[in-house]
C-alpha cells in the first residue's frame, strides 16, 4: 500500500541503499536516441510494406487457392428442367403396318383412313398413339398417314423393329367376318373379312374399320395403362387418363411395380438347391436351364443380359424362427402358414448373395423337404411356390413318389420347377400379362423400361442439381460435369428416339444416360465431410497466423501513427 | 363435400399402397476403439444378432467394428464377446460377417457408405444398395458430445454432416423409411439437425446428459453393455419373438423407463410422414426384420404343354432371327466386318468390367522416372553440400 499523500514519511532512499534514488535530475539527464535518418526511416517503411505485400499478394492468394473448393460448372437449370419434365414429354407413336395385298390401293387407303379415325376417337391417352400405314408401299403410306418415315438408311437394324404390329387383311368367303387372330410368336394380327365389308370411298365409317380399331385398342390397352401409370407417378401431366382407371387396376399396378425388379442392364440369376438332408445331392440343372430357360433369356437380350450360377447346399434347413410345419389331414400333407412364408428363407445361413460382379442378384430357390415332412405345402392355397417381390422365387419340390427321394434330380423332375421359375422371372422382370403375343409384350416392356429409365435418369440429374445448390461446400470435379453433359445428350437423344418411334434406340440411349447420371451423382470425390464449427477454425488458424500477424499489425499501426503525427 | 371426401380417401388409399417396402437394411456402427470400450462392441453385436434373428440377411447388414475385442489379449475369454455377466450368449459366435473393421471405420467411410460414393472396386457386400423401397435401421454407439460423435478417438462426425448425408440419400431415393438409433452421451443432439423426411430418430440421452453402462462383468473386467441398448434389447428379445410379430414402434418407445436408463431418451417424430401417430404405429418388424409380402403362386397357371410349345416357338424364332441375320451378312459383305466387330465388342464389354483395374504402364514408367529424378536430386544436393563445406 503506498503511503498516503502528504503523510509525514521521509522519502525512501535510506531504507534501501543499494538502489540509487531516482531524482528529477537523473531523468532529465537521460538522453534521447538520435533522430532517425531519412534513409533508415524509409528503409523501415519499405521493409514493413514489403512484408505486407508478401502477405497480401502472395499469402492471401495461396491461402484462397488452397482452401477453395473446386466446383465445376453444371447446367443446373437444364438439369432441374429435365427433372421437372419440362424438356421432354415422352410420347409413344406406334407404327402399325397394314398388309392388304388383295385390296385396291384406293380401297386400302380408305380403310386405313377410316380405321385411323376410329382409333383416334377411341384413344384417350394422347402420349400413346397408333399410326396406321400401308405396307409394301412406304412412300404412299407415308403420304396417306401424313407422316414422315425416318429410318437410318437401308437395312438399318432397327428398321425392322420400327413397326410395332403388322395387320394382315385376309379376305374369306365363309365363316364369321370380321374376326381376328393374334399370332402368338410374331407381331402380326390376322384380320379376316369378307370382301363386301370394304367401305365405299365416300363413307367415313365402316364396321370393318371400327372392328380393327377396337381390336387394336384392346391389344394395346395394358401397355397404355402401364405407361399412363408410369407417367402419372413421375409427372402430373397425365392424371386424366389415370382417373379413368378403376381403383382395382391402380392397386394391381402398384402391386406390379412393387414386385418388379429395378431395371439393370445385367441381372445375375442364382439357382439354389437346398435340402435339409444329404439328398438329393446333385441335379441336372445345366441341361434344364439350357432347355427351359435360355430361349427365354435370349429373347430378353435386347432389354437386359443375364448371367447364371447355381449351387447345391445340403443340410440346409429353412429358417428356424418360423413355426414348424403342421400335418394337415385333409390335404394329406405338411403345411406352412402363409404368414410364415416371408420368414421361410434362412437368410442367416443360406449363402444367397454371391456378390459376383456389379449386377443385382435374382434368387430362385428349390427346396426339397425332409422325407418326414413331405409333401410340404402352403396351408391356405395348397400351392408349393411363391414369389418374393424384387428378390426372386421359392419352390418346394416334393418328390413325386413318397418314400425314397432321389439322389439326383433329373431334368424331367426339374421341369415343373423350371416352369414356375420362368413364370416368376417373367413376372419379376415386369413383362405385362397381355396381349397374347410374346413379341408384342416384349416390345411393350421395352417402351416401359425406356420411359422409366428416362425418368430415373432425369430425377437423378434433378437431385444432383438440388444438392449442388443446397450443399455449397461439396467439391464438384470436372468429370461430374462431363458425365452430366453425357447424360443430358443421351436423354435428348432418347427422347427424340421415342418421338420418332425408335424404341430400341431410346432404350439404349436412356440406359447410357442413366449410367452417366448415376456416375455423376455417385462421384467418389464428392464427399461432404465439411462441416467445421467456428471454434475449430479459430483453433486451426490462431496458432499459425497469430505469431505472424501480431508484429505485422503492430508495426503497421505504429508506422501509421507516426505518419499521422507528422 | 362427398366428392372431396372420396378424393381424400382415394389419396389416403394410394399413399397406403405406396408405403410398402420390399427390403430391409441395417447399418450398425460402433465407433470406439480400446478395451475399456468393450461395451460399445457388445452393443452393436447384440443389435446385429437381433436383426439377424428377425430375418435381415448378412448381405443387407453393414457391420462396422473399429476394434476386435474377441481377440484382444486382455480378453479372459478369447474369441468371445458377451453382453451380459451371465455369459450365456456368445455374440461373436461362428457366423458373423464384419464389413468394416479396424481402421476402416472412419467418418469418411461411413459417409461414403451412406451416400454410396465408393470406388468401383468396392465389393457389393460392403455397399448399401438400397432404393426407394428399402427401410434402413441405422444404429450408432460410441462416445459423443453436443452435436458430435467420436470415431476411433481420432476424428468426429458432426450432426450437420450426418444430416447432410441423409439428405443426399433422400434426394437419390436411397431409402423409404429410416430408423435412427443412437446410444452415446448427449445422443439426442445428434439427430437434432436432421431435415430429411421419413426419418424416425431416437437417442439415449438429452443434451448435457451422459448415457451409462448397465453393468460390468468382473471376470471380463469391464462394463459389458449400455443401459439404453440393454433395455431396447430386453424389449426386442421378450416381446418380438418371431418374424410375424405385430408389436409397434410405439410399444417400444413406451417401454423406455427413465428411472432404469438413468437418462432421458428422446424420440423425434416430426420428420416422419404422418407424424407421431404414423411413426408409433409402424411395426418393429418394419425396421428390425425383413418381412416381405410374398405372393403365393397357384390358381391361374398356364399348362405345361403350352409352356413347352412356347419355348419351342421361341427357339424357332431365335433360329429364324439368326438365319436372317446371317443372310443379311451374306448379302452385304462389307457390313459383315462391321457387324462382327460390333458383336465382338458387345461380348467383350461385360467381361471387361469384372477384371481388376489394369495398372497403366505409361504412368508406371513416369512415376519411376520421377522417383529416380528425385533421388538423383537429393544426391546432387548432398554432393553440393559437401563441396561447399570443403571450400
Amino acid at each position: 500500500m503506498p503511503p498516503a499523500e502528504g503523510a509525514d514519511v521521509p522519502p525512501t532512499p535510506n531504507s534501501n541503499p543499494n538502489i540509487p534514488p531516482i531524482t528529477k535530475s537523473a531523468i532529465t539527464a537521460m538522453r534521447h536516441p538520435p533522430p532517425e535518418s531519412k534513409e533508415s526511416l524509409r528503409l523501415r517503411r519499405y521493409v514493413i510494406l514489403s512484408f505486407w505485400a508478401v502477405a497480401i499478394f502472395i499469402g492471401l492468394p495461396i491461402w484462397w487457392k488452397t482452401t477453395a473448393i473446386y466446383r465445376a460448372e453444371l447446367p443446373l437449370q437444364i438439369m432441374t428442367d429435365w427433372a421437372d419434365g419440362k424438356i421432354c414429354r415422352p410420347v409413344f407413336p406406334l407404327r402399325i403396318s397394314v398388309e392388304a395385298p388383295t385390296l385396291q390401293l384406293q380401297d386400302a387407303h380408305n380403310l386405313i383412313r377410316a380405321t385411323q379415325h376410329a382409333l383416334d376417337d377411341l384413344n384417350e391417352f394422347s402420349a400413346h398413339h397408333l399410326r396406321l400405314m400401308l405396307a409394301d408401299a412406304p412412300l404412299s403410306a407415308a403420304n396417306a398417314s401424313q407422316q414422315v418415315v425416318i429410318s437410318g438408311g437401308p437395312g438399318d437394324r432397327s428398321d425392322d423393329e420400327d413397326i410395332a404390329l403388322s395387320i394382315r387383311l385376309i379376305p374369306i368367303e365363309t365363316g364369321t367376318a370380321p374376326r381376328s387372330i393374334l399370332q402368338p410368336y410374331a407381331p402380326t394380327l390376322d384380320v379376316y373379312y369378307s370382301p363386301n365389308q370394304i367401305p365405299p370411298p365416300s363413307s367415313t365409317g365402316s364396321p370393318l374399320a371400327t372392328f380393327i380399331a377396337h381390336e387394336l385398342h384392346k391389344i394395346f390397352a395394358e401397355e397404355q395403362t402401364l405407361l399412363a401409370h408410369l407417367l402419372s407417378t413421375t409427372s402430373n401431366v397425365y392424371t386424366a387418363k389415370m382417373k379413368s382407371l378403376s381403383s382395382e387396376t391402380v392397386t394391381e399396378l402398384e402391386r406390379q411395380s412393387t414386385r418388379t425388379l429395378k431395371y439393370a442392364p445385367t441381372y445375375h440369376l442364382t439357382f439354389s438347391l437346398f435340402s435339409p438332408t444329404f439328398m438329393p445331392s446333385s441335379w441336372e440343372i445345366e441341361a434344364a436351364l439350357q432347355q427351359y430357360l435360355s430361349p427365354l433369356l435370349e429373347t430378353f437380350s435386347s432389354i437386359s443380359n443375364f448371367t447364371v450360377d447355381t449351387q447345391v447346399q445340403l443340410y440346409a434347413t429353412f429358417s428356424p424362427s418360423i413355426r414348424q410345419p403342421e400335418y394337415d389331414e385333409n390335404l394329406k400333407a405338411w403345411t406352412l402358414r402363409k404368414e410364415d412364408l416371408s420368414g421361410f428363407i434362412n437368410a442367416a445361413e443360406w449363402p444367397l448373395s454371391p456378390s459376383i460382379g456389379v449386377s443385382p442378384t435374382v434368387n430362385f430357390i428349390l427346396y426339397v423337404p425332409d422325407q418326414s415332412q413331405s409333401p410340404l405345402l402352403v396351408k391356405e392355397s395348397g400351392a408349393n411356390s411363391w414369389l418374393v417381390p424384387q428378390w426372386g422365387g421359392v419352390l418346394i419340390l416334393n418328390p413325386a413318389v413318397t418314400g425314397q427321394s432321389p439322389m439326383t434330380l433329373t431334368k424331367d423332375a426339374l421341369t415343373p420347377a423350371m416352369h414356375t421359375f420362368s413364370e416368376q422371372l417373367l413376372s419379376l422382370l415386369g413383362l405385362p400379362q397381355s396381349p397374347a403375343s410374346l413379341p408384342l409384350r416384349l416390345s411393350t416392356l421395352k417402351r416401359v423400361r425406356a420411359a422409366s429409365l428416362l425418368f430415373s435418369a432425369s430425377s437423378t440429374l434433378g437431385a444432383l442439381a438440388r444438392l449442388t445448390k443446397a450443399l455449397k461446400s461439396i467439391p464438384i470435379p470436372d468429370n461430374v460435369a462431363k458425365s452430366v453433359d453425357t447424360a443430358i445428350a443421351h436423354l435428348q437423344q432418347s427422347c427424340s428416339d421415342l418421338r420418332d418411334g425408335r424404341f430400341q434406340g431410346a432404350l439404349e440411349n436412356a440406359r447410357i444416360a442413366e449410367t452417366a447420371a448415376e456416375k455423376a451423382f455417385f462421384e467418389k470425390s464428392m464427399v461432404g465431410q465439411v462441416y467445421f464449427p467456428d471454434e475449430h477454425k479459430v483453433a486451426v488458424y490462431l496458432p499459425l497466423l497469430g505469431p505472424v500477424a501480431v508484429p505485422l499489425i503492430m508495426a503497421g499501426m505504429k508506422e501509421l501513427k507516426s505518419l499521422r503525427g507528422r | 363435400m362427398a366428392l372431396t371426401i372420396r378424393v381424400f380417401l382415394v389419396l389416403l388409399l394410394s399413399t397406403l399402397t405406396l408405403s410398402e417396402h420390399t427390403s430391409n437394411w441395417a447399418v450398425l456402427v460402433s465407433t470406439s476403439r480400446f478395451w475399456f470400450n468393450y461395451r460399445h462392441l457388445a452393443n452393436v453385436l447384440s443389435l446385429y444378432r437381433t436383426v439377424k434373428r428377425l430375418g435381415i440377411p448378412d448381405s443387407q447388414i453393414i457391420l462396422m467394428l473399429p476394434d476386435d475385442m474377441a481377440c484382444n489379449p486382455r480378453n479372459a475369454f478369447p474369441g468371445t464377446v458377451y453382453n451380459n455377466a451371465d455369459r450365456a450368449l456368445d455374440l461373436y459366435g461362428d457366423n458373423i460377417e464384419v464389413d468394416y473393421r479396424g481402421y476402416e471405420v472412419t467418418v469418411e467411410n461411413f459417409i461414403r457408405l451412406m451416400t454410396d460414393r465408393v470406388g468401383e472396386d468396392m465389393p457389393r457386400s460392403k455397399r448399401l444398395l438400397t432404393d426407394d423401397r428399402s427401410n434402413i435401421l441405422v444404429y450408432m454407439t460410441g462416445h459423443g458430445g453436443n452435436e458430435f460423435l467420436k470415431f476411433q478417438d481420432a476424428e468426429e462426425i458432426s450432426a450437420f454432416d450426418l444430416a447432410d448425408a441423409f439428405e443426399q440419400m433422400w434426394e437419390k431415393k436411397r431409402y423409404h423409411e429410416m430408423l435412427f438409433m443412437i446410444d452415446t452421451c448427449q445422443a439426442n443432439t445428434m439427430y437434432s439437425k436432421f431435415y430429411s423426411p421419413n426419418i424416425l430418430a431416437t437417442g439415449s440421452s438429452e443434451i448435457d446428459q451422459s448415457s451409462y453402462s448397465h453393468h460390468a462383468d468382473n471376470d471380463v473386467g469391464v462394463a459389458v453393455i449400455d443401459r439404453y441398448t440393454y433395455y431396447n434389447l430386453e424389449f426386442l428379445e421378450t416381446q418380438v419373438r418371431d418374424p410375424t410379430s405385430k408389436v409397434t414402434m410405439g410399444d417400444l418407445f413406451d417401454s423406455y423407463d427413465e428411472e432404469k436408463m438413468h437418462s432421458h431418451p428422446g424420440i423425434r417424430y416430426d420428420l416422419f410422414h404422418g407424424g407421431e401417430q404414423a411413426a408409433r404405429s409402424k411395426l418393429i418388424m418394419d425396421f428390425f426384420g425383413n418381412v416381405q409380402n410374398v405372393e403365393v403362386d397357384g390358381g391361374v397357371k398356364r399348362n405345361e404343354t403350352e409352356w413347352r410349345e412356347e419355348l419351342a416357338a421361341i427357339e424357332r424364332m431365335i433360329i429364324e432371327a439368326k438365319r436372317r441375320h446371317n443372310e443379311s451378312l451374306y448379302t452385304y459383305p462389307r457390313r459383315q466386318e462391321v457387324a462382327e466387330e460390333a458383336r465382338v465388342l458387345d461380348t467383350k464389354q461385360p467381361l471387361r468390367k469384372e477384371r481388376a483395374p489394369r495398372v497403366d504402364e505409361d504412368t508406371g514408367w513416369k512415376k519411376q522416372i520421377v522417383g529416380a529424378a528425385a533421388l538423383l536430386g537429393c544426391l546432387g544436393i548432398w554432393a553440393a553440400g559437401s563441396w561447399l563445406e570443403s571450400l
